[in-house]
């Protein structure tokens, strides 16, 4: 369309700013980071050969009628991002470290000198110690991830990033066996009661929060339950002011509310949970088949019939109850396989008598709330479709496991998930089968990509061969398991162990004051006996008791500013190991100025990619090259070749032409870079995307007419299915064009079982260890006294609104945006008892170490807490110890549990996962 | 001494103040589109700021100017310390300067003390009754401007067609009385130019069609554009039709343009914790210091919409609140500015 030719304002100075904002290009663009919802469409405009500015594209539809658009998705940062790509911390040629470790002086050199020293420190590791010594971050950047390309071929393992990041929600995988089904965001709109708990959308989803207020306009209400008064409680029309770590009892107090009323819905917990199958009484175990009869299943369960009242096996492949009525309550006599007998009661009766503890005057002085604020709220769960706005704080609680069971259980007693404007949130991704398996497919086209996905969904039917009743979901996790018990190219590992065995944490985690007190036995105790029963020799676990890093290679990330526990011990115990560290980044970071190399890596808008395909938009955005990297920068997907290349020249001329690792597997070092690339075919960005696209369009996840060249018209294309790689499946629901999205129908509504031990929603672990610990259901329990029994404040933290993570952080237009230092909030009466005053540097201290800071001084934030959103680069404090250096960074001992069902390693799933809530701190003036 | 010319018609700006979440998504796209040149470092003539607060300039409420009993009254000229930020990093030093971890980023330009948004998320009360709330603000592009009066050399008018208040800055000569006159304090000097600057509201984009920056990039879809006259437009149903948006300070009289849903609370609690149901937490006497006697209605109003649609009753408010499709909130300006191609000249 050619301007309007219509303006008032005349002379020179009209025409500078209409010149302002000019553009000779404009091409569609994204973020490709760790952000939720994330997949903001923005258009990038340029002007003479530079990104001047970029702006929402305001295109998407409404897809459910009477339900507000996306539009305009975006941020501050996303606004700003440009400014990014010519910040005095961009990086944009290979720099050598010329002094020492963290000074800061450097040396520009080739890509060939880098890429040779990087290359032959990674064959010197894998000839003295393996490729195990080769330790990959994975970092929640994923345009950074094909710079990690050589992991496939050296089969050196990448760490976690669900334990590395933690953005796990444990509770929830231990209720549902996924943690991650959640709602497109427009069907928070539906919701008539929401929970904001364990969250704070209005910093962390800023183009997600219109829907909360606007569910709320259309006649919904809003709680917030946050120990301080939240920004996320501003917007609410409650605030519960509950203790810190307090959760479980609050979210247990209102199931005994809702039960005792008889307000739970009945049919939903028989049919949707494991609350209805028996447990023995002698020795708190389910009733299982091999306690039955010679042969039976030992993942067999049990029912009582409530009119027949004979034991019933609950069956495996369905949730559909047929004319079965489960019983919930009494006791029963059981007769084993042996002629004993043995009384059995429903799991819910031994709920009910947990949650005698829980009356809402008990439960409310746990809290340090009014029992009628349970009492009333309780009742408007149990009435309304109810959302949970939760995020991944309470995952970072060392018992926030059972916070999550907990709130899982108000969902499950209420009825409160598999129907629109109800359920609770998490991050999920999907759509990622094109850029997956482009390389695995064999071929160019479309027709080799059908023929892959055939082949694989029939080696995948060959796993329900011992047992028809699995699910499709559950075929495609134990494929994953299996993927990772096998090891071999790109996996993927717990990094709990690396932590514990070589990085230094074993003092810590031993340390009862970083523990519960129920406790029974030492860490040490629980940890070995779990490495010998082998739960976790998927997870390398045994290696890294031998294998001492050598190489430790960051892409996209900041393991110096994220890693829990702190960069002083990190700097201590694992950097004099370390023969090489590489930061793959298009700025310096903390870890880059720890690091001998710095690789220059192409910005967003550099290169072409795509957002994070997350479930919350359900588009595939594009992020295309709207300018080329300045100077040496390198796409990422270059520099990993290019790295892989060198490793082949170095290899062969170090007569390696391959190796054989641990597990006895060959790696060839020749023809790596054909392997990698369908014989260069993938070289081409443009190529390479495109199939990708095309692939998606073949395997359904995208409209048949899928390209890079539709994508370039459109910026974003909604899903029109899963795919098989990420989470899509574990939303079991099916994908409607004109529908919001909410998971688990095809469990309400299919009766499709849930990928768990028993096969149901289960709020009853009857492992050993839960059994010993109290836990075997939801429960509530102080957390543990991490950082000093004797410290006086507690330190919460959470995202922050200014930056994804540190990526930001060092914008200067952000900076001016806040008070452009790093800073804590305090209380305004803690601050005036300690003499602290607003925007003074101060000192705060655990255990473990300390940081400085400013303080920022607020009677929003509760007495006896700090609070510290995380992300500030290190290097913004003085002497640039930060956050993660005040945090002990332990993890719960019951992470450790394996060989349980759905309680085993799968990655990004179930594994130990770091605490860093709640940390016990006091803060000091500086004298 | 400039004199004020009306404009056949007027443009407004609506906040909504519960739907506003702080984010500074509209600052920074004003900031990233006009603000990047030389000399205007420091200006933010969008800012967003927690209320209560000192806002920025610091303690501006306090400064002076615009009109009292149809007479200007005088103001103070604020100062760049006042404004606050403007800051620049030692970038350089702490990452290639081989000092270790004896430098860190530090500022080594800009305000010592403040920043246009350095009390973000202090606020008011005391815990567990605390309050706060985020107050967007912009030039006022008011219809009494204090500012087109105060220059001495008729550089500011109000533009005929749309009543946006703008700076000839041909003209003006950096005499910096305008900044004195505006009591919002919104206008800004630019040290290397010689001319005062302030938000020039989008005029480049609205002449094609397109909406400002700050209603546009919006993520909160808190903020609307459109003509005050324009009765079938949700401003004008907004400002006169339902009278819930409010414009800030109407006491100082410079009729400003901008108008504002004002804030609720969530419900305060009682000495014993338990909720004080029709409580005040945001007390109505801080609300009538900047939206006036006629908040009370307007939050009536909105609180009783409210209700209607939770008894599930239609309420023209709700539905303009919702904002069922965003296209909604940009008023006649609703082109997409990626469309335009500008000719290739580069002028048009």
């Amino acid at each position: 369309m050619q301007q309007v030719e219509r303006k008032t304002p005349a002379g020179e100075w009209a025409d500078r700013y209409r010149n302002q904002w000019k553009w000779d290009k404009v091409t569609w663009g994204s973020h490709s980071v760790d952000c939720y919802p994330g997949g903001c469409p923005w258009r990038v405009y340029v002007r003479d050969g530079k990104i001047v500015r970029e702006e929402q594209g305001g295109k998407l539809p409404v897809i459910e009628q009477g339900v507000p658009d996306m539009n305009p998705m975006g941020c501050q940062k996303g606004a700003s991002w440009c400014h990014l790509h010519s910040s005095p911390d961009r990086i944009t040629y290979p720099m050598k470290r010329a002094g020492e470790r963290g000074e800061g002086k450097w040396k520009r050199v080739s890509w060939d000198e880098a890429f040779t020293d990087i290359a032959d420190a990674m064959l010197d590791a894998v000839q003295e110690q393996g490729a195990e010594s080769i330790i990959n971050l994975m970092t929640p950047e994923p345009g950074a991830a094909p710079a990690r390309m050589f992991s496939n071929a050296l089969g050196s393992p990448t760490t976690d990033g669900n334990s590395e990041f933690q953005d796990f929600s444990p509770g929830y995988y231990i209720t549902w066996g996924k943690f991650n089904p959640v709602s497109s965001m427009d069907d928070w709109f539906l919701a008539e009661l929401t929970l904001i708990w364990h969250c704070n959308p209005v910093y962390t989803n800023i183009h997600w929060y219109h829907y909360v207020s606007e569910s709320r306009y259309n006649g919904g209400e809003v709680v917030t339950i946050a120990p301080d008064f939240s920004p996320s409680a501003i917007h609410a029309d409650y605030h519960m002011p509950v203790k810190i770590g307090s959760d479980a009892a609050l979210a247990l107090s209102m199931c005994k509310v809702i039960i005792d009323a008889g307000l739970y819905k009945k049919r939903f917990v028989q049919e949707q949970t494991d609350l209805a199958l028996l447990v023995r009484k002698d020795n708190l175990r389910f009733l299982r088949g091999s306690d039955m009869a010679e042969g039976d299943r030992d993942d067999q369960f049990f029912w009582m019939d409530a009119k027949s009242k004979v034991p019933t096996p609950a069956p495996r492949g369905t949730l559909a109850m047929a004319d079965v009525d489960p019983a919930l309550e009494g006791t029963y006599t059981v007769t084993l396989k042996d002629g004993s007998k043995v009384e059995v009661t429903p799991a819910f009766e031994r709920l009910r008598e947990r949650l005698k503890d829980y009356e809402p005057d008990v439960a409310a002085k746990i809290c340090e709330i009014h029992p009628d604020m349970i009492r009333s709220l309780a009742r408007k769960v149990a009435t309304r479709r109810t959302k949970i706005f939760s995020g991944w704080n309470s995952g970072k609680y060392y018992h926030g496991d059972l916070y999550e069971r907990s709130m899982a259980l108000l969902l499950a007693l209420t009825g409160n998930w598999g129907k629109k404007g109800t359920g609770t949130r998490s991050w999920a991704i999907s759509g990622l089968d094109g850029g997956a398996f482009v390389r695995n497919k064999g071929r160019m086209g479309q027709d080799a990509a059908r023929e892959w996905v055939t082949n694989l969904a029939k080696a995948r039917r060959m796993l329900t061969q011992d047992d028809p009743t699995l699910t499709l979901e559950m075929v495609t996790y134990r494929a994953a398991q299996m993927a990772a018990e096998l090891g071999g190219l790109g996996r993927m590992i717990p990094p709990a162990f690396l932590w514990y065995y070589q990085y230094g944490y074993k003092d810590r985690w031993n340390n009862p004051d970083n523990n519960d007190p129920s406790m029974k036995r030492t860490f040490d105790e629980y940890l070995n006996e779990a490495i010998d029963k082998g739960w976790w020799d998927a997870g390398l676990a045994k290696t890294y008791r031998e294998v001492t890093p050598r190489v430790l290679f960051e892409s996209g990330g900041n393991m110096l500013r994220r890693q829990r526990g702190g960069q002083k011990l990190l700097l201590e115990k694992l950097w004099p190991e370390l023969k090489m560290i590489v930061s793959v980044d298009y700025r310096i970071n903390t870890t880059g100025l720890y690091s001998d190399y710095i690789l220059p890596a192409a910005q967003h808008y550099e290169k072409i990619g795509n957002s994070m395909p997350s479930v919350h938009h359900m588009n595939f955005v594009l992020i295309d090259k709207a300018v080329d990297p300045p100077d040496d920068a390198m796409n990422d997907y270059d520099i990993g070749i290019g790295l892989v290349r060198k490793i082949e020249e170095r290899a062969t001329a170090r007569e390696m032409l391959q190796f054989t690792d641990r597990g006895g597997v060959v790696h060839d070092l020749h023809d790596i870079t054909n392997r990698l690339t369908m014989n260069g075919a993938l070289l081409d960005e443009e190529a390479r995307v495109d199939e990708a696209l095309k692939d998606d369009a073949a395997y359904g996840i995208l409209p048949p007419d899928s390209s890079l060249e539709v994508a370039r018209q459109k910026g974003a294309i909604r899903w029109t299915g899963w795919g098989l790689v990420g989470h899509g499946l574990g939303q079991a629901s099916t994908i409607k064009p004109d529908e919001v999205h909410n998971p688990f129908r095809w469990h309400t509504e299919d009766k499709v079982p849930y990928p768990t031990l028993t096969r149901r929603a289960q709020f009853y672990i009857d492992h050993e260890w839960f059994l010993e610990a109290g836990e075997e259901l939801p429960v509530h329990k102080e957390p543990p006294t991490h950082g000093g029994p004797s410290r006086k404040f507690k330190m919460t933290s959470g995202h922050n609104r200014w930056s994804i993570h540190s990526m930001n952080m060092t914008n200067n237009i952000i900076l001016n945006t806040h008070r452009g230092e790093p800073f804590m909030f305090i209380n305004d009466q803690d601050a005036k008892a300690k003499g602290i005053e607003n925007g003074e540097w101060v000192n705060v201290v655990s255990d473990v170490g300390s940081m400085e800071i400013t303080a920022k001084i607020s009677p929003s934030v509760r007495p006896g807490q700090v609070i510290v959103y995380n992300g500030f680069e290190p290097y913004m404090h003085r002497n640039w110890y930060s956050q993660a250096d005040v945090e002990p960074g332990h993890v719960k001992w019951l992470g450790l549990v394996g060989g349980y069902g759905h309680l085993q390693y799968r990655p990004l799933q179930w594994q130990p996962v770091p605490a860093d809530r709640a940390v016990y701190v006091d803060v000091e003036k500086i004298s | 001494m400039g004199t004020i010319t009306q404009s056949k018609r007027q443009l407004a700006w609506v906040f909504d103040l519960n739907k506003c979440i702080g984010c500074q998504t509209c600052s920074v796209a004003c900031k990233m589109l006009w603000t990047q040149d030389g000399g205007s470092e420091h200006m933010w003539w969008m800012t967003v700021n927690t209320q209560p607060g000192k806002g920025t300039p610091k303690d501006y409420e306090t400064m002076g100017g615009g009109y009292r009993n149809g007479k200007q009254t005088p103001g103070k000229l604020p100062t760049r310390e006042e404004f606050g930020g403007g800051w620049d990093y030692n970038y350089d030093e702490v990452l290639r300067g081989g000092k270790g971890r004896t430098a860190h980023l530090e500022k080594i330009a800009g305000s010592k003390t403040w920043g246009p948004n350095w009390d973000e998320d202090e606020g008011g009360g005391e815990f567990p009754n605390a309050y706060f709330f985020y107050l967007p603000r912009l030039c006022n592009h008011c219809t009494q401007p204090g500012c087109v009066e105060a220059c001495p050399n008729d550089a500011l008018y109000k533009d005929p067609e749309n009543g946006l208040v703008l700076r000839n800055e041909d003209l003006c000569k950096g005499a910096q009385m305008c900044a004195r006159a505006c009591p919002y304090k919104k206008i800004y000097f630019n040290p290397d130019r010689g001319v005062s600057q302030q938000c020039i509201g989008c005029f480049p984009r609205i002449e094609q069609g397109v909406a400002p920056a700050c209603v546009r990039q919006c993520p909160g879809r808190a903020a609307w554009i459109g003509f005050l006259d324009d009765e079938r437009g949700p401003v004008s149903r907004l400002v006169n039709k339902w009278k819930v948006a409010l414009p800030l300070h109407a006491e100082w009289e410079t009729k400003p343009n901008v108008y504002y849903i004002p804030p609720l609370a969530p419900v305060p609690l009682n000495a014993d914790g338990s909720f004080n149901e029709g409580g005040e937490r945001i007390p109505e006497s801080y609300l009538r210091t900047l939206f006036g006697a006629d908040v009370t209605g307007a939050v009536d109003t909105l609180k009783a919409e409210m209700a209607k649609r939770r008894r599930g009753e239609p309420s023209e408010v709700m539905d303009m609140l919702i904002m069922y499709h965003w296209e909604e909130c940009l008023g006649p300006f609703d082109r997409d500015p990626a469309e335009i191609v500008w000719a290739s000249n580069g002028a048009d």
